[in-house]
This record gives C-alpha cells, sequence and structure tokens, in this order.
C-alpha cells in the first residue's frame, strides 16, 4: 500500500528528491537511430523499465472519501448532466463529471446569442440555465447513481442562503458524489460583488456550504482576480476539500460589421486554449498557498496540456471546451496518460505532479486531508 | 449520433460565395431524416476549436453521399473551400430532430430565404419521393443569389422573389406566400429570423381565413400531444428550422437556445433544428 505517501507531512527530504535541480539534468540528445530520439535519460543512470499502462495507478483522493479512478475529469457546462454525448462517449471511464451549474431556482439563463467562436477559445454566457436542483436530483440522480463515474454538482448561488440550500438538498442523495462551487456569481446582498473576487464572502460562502454537508466540497476559483493567493488561502481555511482553477476569464466580442456587443449578455466567459497560461499562472500560485489538492482547468486539448497542468502543481485535471471540438478526448487523454507513465517507468502518475514547482516549494498535496472539524 | 470520418468527393461555388461539397459518409446517407445536421470540426485545431453545424442539403443513399451547402461567412466556412476531394473532415451526427409530414398532406410548401435553402432542401427529396406536390418559395436579395433551378428536382414548382426586383416577384418571399396558404396542407420554412417570425404570424391567422379544419383532431376531441413531440408538430401547419450560434450541438452547453412559448429556453440542436412555429416565442421572450 501507499499508505505513506501522504504528500501534507511529507519531510523535506522527500521534497527534495522530487525536484532535481536543473543542472542535473542532461540536456536531450538525438542519439544514434537505434538509441530513442531525444531520450532524457541519464548517462550511465538506469534506463527505468516500461510499466504496463493497466498497471499505473491514476487514482486521485481528492479529501473526504472522494477518489476518482483517473485525474481526468470533464469541467461544468460542457457536458450537460453527463446523458447528452450518449453513446458517444463512455462516461464510466472518466475521473469525474461536473455537472451543469445548478441553483436553487430554476434559472432560464441569459438572451442569446451565448456562445461565440474567439481566437483559440470561446465565449460564453449561458446565464447559468437550469432547472433548479430539485428537478436536477428529480431527473439525473438516479442514472448518476448507476454509473462507477463520480459526478460533482456544480452549485451556483445569488447569496449564501441559495448555496446553503442547495447544498443541503443535494446532502446524502445517491448519485452526488460531491460538490463543486461556482463562487464567481455576484453577490446580491453585497451590491453584486462576485464572491470569487473577495477573499472574505469567499471564505463565508465556503464555510457555510462546509457547515451543511458532508458531501467532498471543490472551490472553483475565478482568474478574474489581482492575487489568488489570499483567495485560495481563505477558501481552503474555511473548510474546502479541494480547489478547482481556473473559471473563465471576462470578455466581450464585438459583432462583425455592426459595432455591437454580440452576445446577448454582452459579457462572456473566454475558455479554451487561449486562457490556458492563464490558468497556469494560477494553478502554480494557488498551489503553492494552500495544502489542500487543486484541480486545473483551463484550455486543455491534448496529454502535454495534462503534463502541463500536472508539473504546476495540479492533481487532476479538468478538460472542457475542447470536448465541444472532441467528445472522446477526455477518455482517450486517461489512456494516453497512462501510457505516457507507462513509457517513463512509473507506477503512478502523482510521480509527475509539482516538477516545474520551485525547489524549496512543499510537494503539493496529492492526497484529500483527513476531516478536520 | 456518431462521430465518423468522411471523404470530401466533390465542392464547387454554385454562387459567388456559396459553395456546395459532397462528403461519402454512407452512415449519414442513409440514417438521416429532412431538417436534421451534422456538426463538422475544421482541421486547424490551433485557431478554431468549435465545430461548425451545417445542415443535410441532400443524402444520396446509392452511393452514400451527403451533401452541404454553404455561405462563406468566416475563417471556418472559409477554411472548407480549401478542402480538395480526398482530404478527410471529422463528422458528428446526424443531429436534431427532423421535419415532421403529416402522412395525410399532399401539398407541401416550403419557404427558403438565402441561404435558408439547405434546410430545406432535403424534405423536397423526401416529400417527392413520398408522392407528394411541392413548392418552394424562394427568397434572395438579387437574380446572383437565386439558387440554381438545375439543383432541384424536375417536379418542385420553383418561385422567386428578390428585394431589388432583379428576378421573379420584386419583394419579400413572405408576399408570395398568400398565393399558396389555402393550396398547401403544411408548410416549411428556413431562413432569417424576421422572415420566420413573418410566416409564423401568417400562418396564426391562416385557419381563421380559410375556415378549414384542423388537421390530425378527432370528433370529440380526443387527448392532446405534449407540445413539442412528433406528433403534435406534425399536426402543426408550419414548421420552422431554427438558427443560432451553436457549442457542443448535443444539448450539453445551452448555447444555442431560442425562447420558446412555453417560457423556457429550447435548444436549436436538441429539441430543434425544427420546431413548430407555436412553439416558438417570436416576440422577445427575455
Amino acid at each position: 500500500m501507499r499508505a505513506k505517501r501522504r504528500a501534507v507531512t511529507s519531510s523535506q527530504g522527500v521534497a527534495e528528491q522530487k525536484y532535481p535541480s536543473a543542472q542535473k539534468r542532461p540536456a536531450a540528445r538525438p542519439t544514434s537511430s537505434l538509441g530513442v530520439r531525444g531520450s532524457t535519460v541519464r548517462p550511465g543512470a538506469p534506463v527505468p523499465a516500461p510499466v504496463p499502462a493497466l498497471d499505473v495507478d491514476l487514482s486521485v483522493d481528492l479529501g473526504r472519501g472522494l477518489v476518482l479512478p483517473n485525474p481526468i475529469l470533464v469541467a461544468s457546462g460542457t457536458f450537460g448532466y453527463g446523458i447528452e454525448y450518449g453513446e458517444v462517449v463512455d462516461v464510466d471511464r472518466l475521473g469525474a463529471i461536473c455537472c451543469k451549474g445548478t441553483t436553487l431556482k430554476a434559472r432560464i439563463g441569459n438572451p442569446p446569442p451565448r456562445v461565440t467562436e474567439t481566437p483559440a477559445g470561446m465565449l460564453n454566457s449561458i446565464g447559468l440555465q437550469n432547472p433548479g436542483v430539485d428537478a436536477v436530483i428529480d431527473r439525473y440522480a438516479e442514472i448518476w447513481a448507476r454509473w462507477r463515474v463520480p459526478v460533482l454538482v456544480n452549485v451556483a448561488g445569488e447569496s449564501v442562503r441559495d448555496y446553503v440550500e442547495v447544498a443541503r438538498r443535494l446532502d446524502g442523495v445517491p448519485g452526488v458524489a460531491g460538490i463543486e462551487l461556482n463562487i464567481s456569481c455576484p453577490n446580491v446582498g453585497a451590491g453584486g460583488l462576485q464572491f470569487a473576487i473577495d477573499a472574505g464572502a469567499a471564505a463565508e460562502v465556503t464555510a457555510a456550504v462546509r457547515r451543511a454537508t458532508d458531501l467532498p466540497l471543490l472551490v472553483k476559483l475565478s482568474p478574474n482576480v489581482s492575487d489568488i493567493r489570499p483567495i485560495a488561502r481563505a477558501i481552503a481555511d474555511a473548510g474546502a476539500d479541494a480547489l478547482t482553477a481556473i473559471n473563465t476569464l471576462s470578455g466581450i466580442a464585438i459583432s462583425a460589421g455592426r459595432g455591437r456587443p454580440l452576445l446577448g449578455n454582452i459579457y462572456g466567459g473566454l475558455s479554451g486554449p487561449a486562457i490556458k497560461p492563464v490558468a497556469l499562472r494560477v494553478v502554480y500560485e494557488a498551489v503553492q498557498a494552500v495544502r489542500i489538492p487543486v484541480v486545473a482547468i483551463g484550455g486543455v486539448t491534448e496529454l502535454a496540456d495534462v503534463l502541463d497542468f500536472l508539473a504546476v502543481g495540479a492533481v487532476a485535471v479538468q478538460v472542457g471546451t475542447a470536448i465541444f471540438a472532441d467528445p472522446t478526448l477526455p477518455v482517450r487523454l486517461v489512456d494516453e496518460l497512462a501510457g505516457e507513465c507507462g513509457r517513463r517507468g512509473m507506477t503512478s502518475y502523482r510521480d509527475l505532479i509539482g516538477t516545474a514547482l520551485p525547489k524549496k516549494a512543499e510537494r503539493p498535496s496529492s492526497k484529500g486531508v483527513e476531516y478536520r472539524p | 449520433m456518431r462521430l465518423a470520418a468522411a471523404e470530401l468527393v466533390e465542392s464547387r461555388e454554385i454562387l459567388p460565395g456559396q459553395w456546395l461539397q459532397a462528403y461519402h459518409a454512407p452512415g449519414l446517407a442513409t440514417g438521416s431524416r429532412a431538417g436534421q445536421f451534422i456538426h463538422v470540426r475544421p482541421g486547424d485545431f490551433s485557431g478554431m476549436i468549435l465545430r461548425r453545424p451545417f445542415s443535410l442539403n441532400t443524402t444520396d443513399p446509392a452511393t452514400g453521399t451527403v451533401t452541404i451547402h454553404f455561405r462563406v461567412i468566416g475563417r471556418g466556412t472559409a477554411w472548407f473551400t480549401h478542402l480538395r476531394p480526398g482530404d478527410r473532415i471529422d463528422l458528428l451526427g446526424p443531429l436534431g430532430r427532423p421535419f415532421e409530414v403529416d402522412a395525410r398532406s399532399r401539398h407541401l410548401l416550403l419557404v427558403a430565404g438565402g441561404l435558408g435553402i439547405a434546410g430545406v432542401r432535403m424534405l423536397a427529396d423526401e416529400a417527392i419521393r413520398d408522392g407528394r406536390q411541392v413548392t418552394l418559395l424562394f427568397g434572395a436579395a438579387s437574380a446572383r443569389e437565386v439558387y440554381p433551378s438545375n439543383l432541384l428536382p424536375d417536379e418542385v414548382e420553383y418561385i422567386v422573389a428578390t428585394d431589388d426586383g432583379s428576378l421573379g416577384h420584386h419583394g419579400f418571399v413572405t408576399d408570395l406566400v398568400a398565393d399558396y396558404e389555402a393550396w398547401a396542407d403544411q408548410a416549411f420554412a428556413c431562413g432569417p429570423a424576421p422572415m420566420l417570425a413573418a410566416l409564423a404570424r401568417l400562418a396564426e391567422g391562416r385557419r381563421a381565413r380559410l375556415g378549414v379544419a384542423k388537421l390530425g383532431r378527432k370528433r370529440g376531441g380526443g387527448k392532446a400531444d405534449p407540445v413539442g413531440s412528433p406528433a403534435a408538430r406534425r399536426k402543426a401547419f408550419l414548421q420552422v428550422s431554427m438558427e443560432q450560434n451553436m457549442g457542443c450541438a448535443v444539448g450539453a452547453c445551452l448555447g444555442c437556445v431560442v425562447m420558446g412559448t412555453s417560457g423556457v429556453p429550447q435548444r436549436v440542436c436538441r429539441e430543434g433544428p425544427v420546431f413548430a412555429a407555436e412553439e416558438i416565442a417570436w416576440e422577445g421572450g427575455w
């Protein structure tokens, strides 16, 4: 068993081992036609024996008993309630599904147009259209309960009370594996200021939901802030089990030729490959600020992106916008990640986590923390 | 719905800036109905991250080909025009719900505005195959943009209106509807939203003007079909194929909605693209 690999309590010695300094790593050398081109194997060092992809441990513990079979999740709003893609996607091979944002009451959302493509990305302003938490439970929980894949319900609200009430109704429902809090919503009680941009408000809503439910609780960070670290810290201290980063970047598109805002809501959220560098930076900062696992999201379109996010310390990634172009991508990434670990001779993908962090940084948490009262 | 690779068979510019492309996709050619669409992935993944929806313009089960008809309006559509025969693209489909034709309808009125022809073109084939009579009213800005009649089946009666009067009726295509509303058993339309809204207004008053019995209503009423069900749509005089910016095209992202009369936004990709005219809230809604 790997019981001793509690990252939170890992000693400095272990951390040293995990982050070899740059100088120690030899440059890639093209080898003869017999060798592997571009291999980065140290001269004289034993070549790691490949591990069969099936034997690679991809499981990830996000805390409070939420153990995902693999670290590839599908992002809220891009995968509906998990049933829309039908036979095109085998949902039981995913790490987890984050369902469409769910509010206490039904919402009709924003006027169309709601989506538009932008360079290497897209803007969306769905406006949290959803049938309300009770209808979501009614229609989908039974289906989710039959699946092996954990379903995290993405929860949004306009007040702390809304969030708490939704969480309370989800608590104990079979088929609901956890909650992902979308706190990038205006707090009507505080003059429409978003919860996510203020450490106090973010902590308040997190703590309130924490008290209302024992479900695993992920909180999704907004990138539209000047410094993510105090907010991430406040949310972690308020009792979140894990963080998700990042939500969309706020943006505007103009209708070509008409000189007016294109989206019915004027503002939209930017997602896709265009935001990946921002997501990498936010994850990089967040994992160094907190001791709970961070799930990365933002512009994942191929295995290299997954590896990049793991390198900056994420324990798992969510695939979002790329699903629209290639619905089979998330399942393929699971296979490719296992294959990549196998080729590198790793028995667990966890060795890929945090390699890009500063040397002195503690190894990021890749294991959920125990229950803290 | 399934994913499939399809090979481009033929590509030509049938009108200035408008292209007709044939792809070899046997599964789609046999398993699709008029009104459904496909979601196609441009090959330039670096910049264009969304698929493009296209109406199935025609299908030919004998050769296993499907055609799409589109206007070059942006980088995505421009990319498709650079494909050469033999190139392969990634298709998701068939998607959405088809036109529902009542079995008793003998006379079908199709109304198309500009590129809307691509939305109703396949219905003309299906109707003629089933032995129905078809009249197609087509509206365009000018004669330069009028759909070539040689691309239509001979059996279709084809009537053209142009905004500038350069060909056919001088005015909107909706002006022509009055001449045919008594003849038609059902009408099917695709085109700009204002055109569809005008048609919906005309269709609303049709029964009162003509004093015709409502199709499909048994004596003594009977149980009403749920709004939006195939049975309910089959009984509607006017069905419209709607257009909206689209994300996933399978109903997951809720990007492509239009407001329904029930007060709930309707997904063009899932509940549509074909709707009965009375399902749509034509005046605002939000």
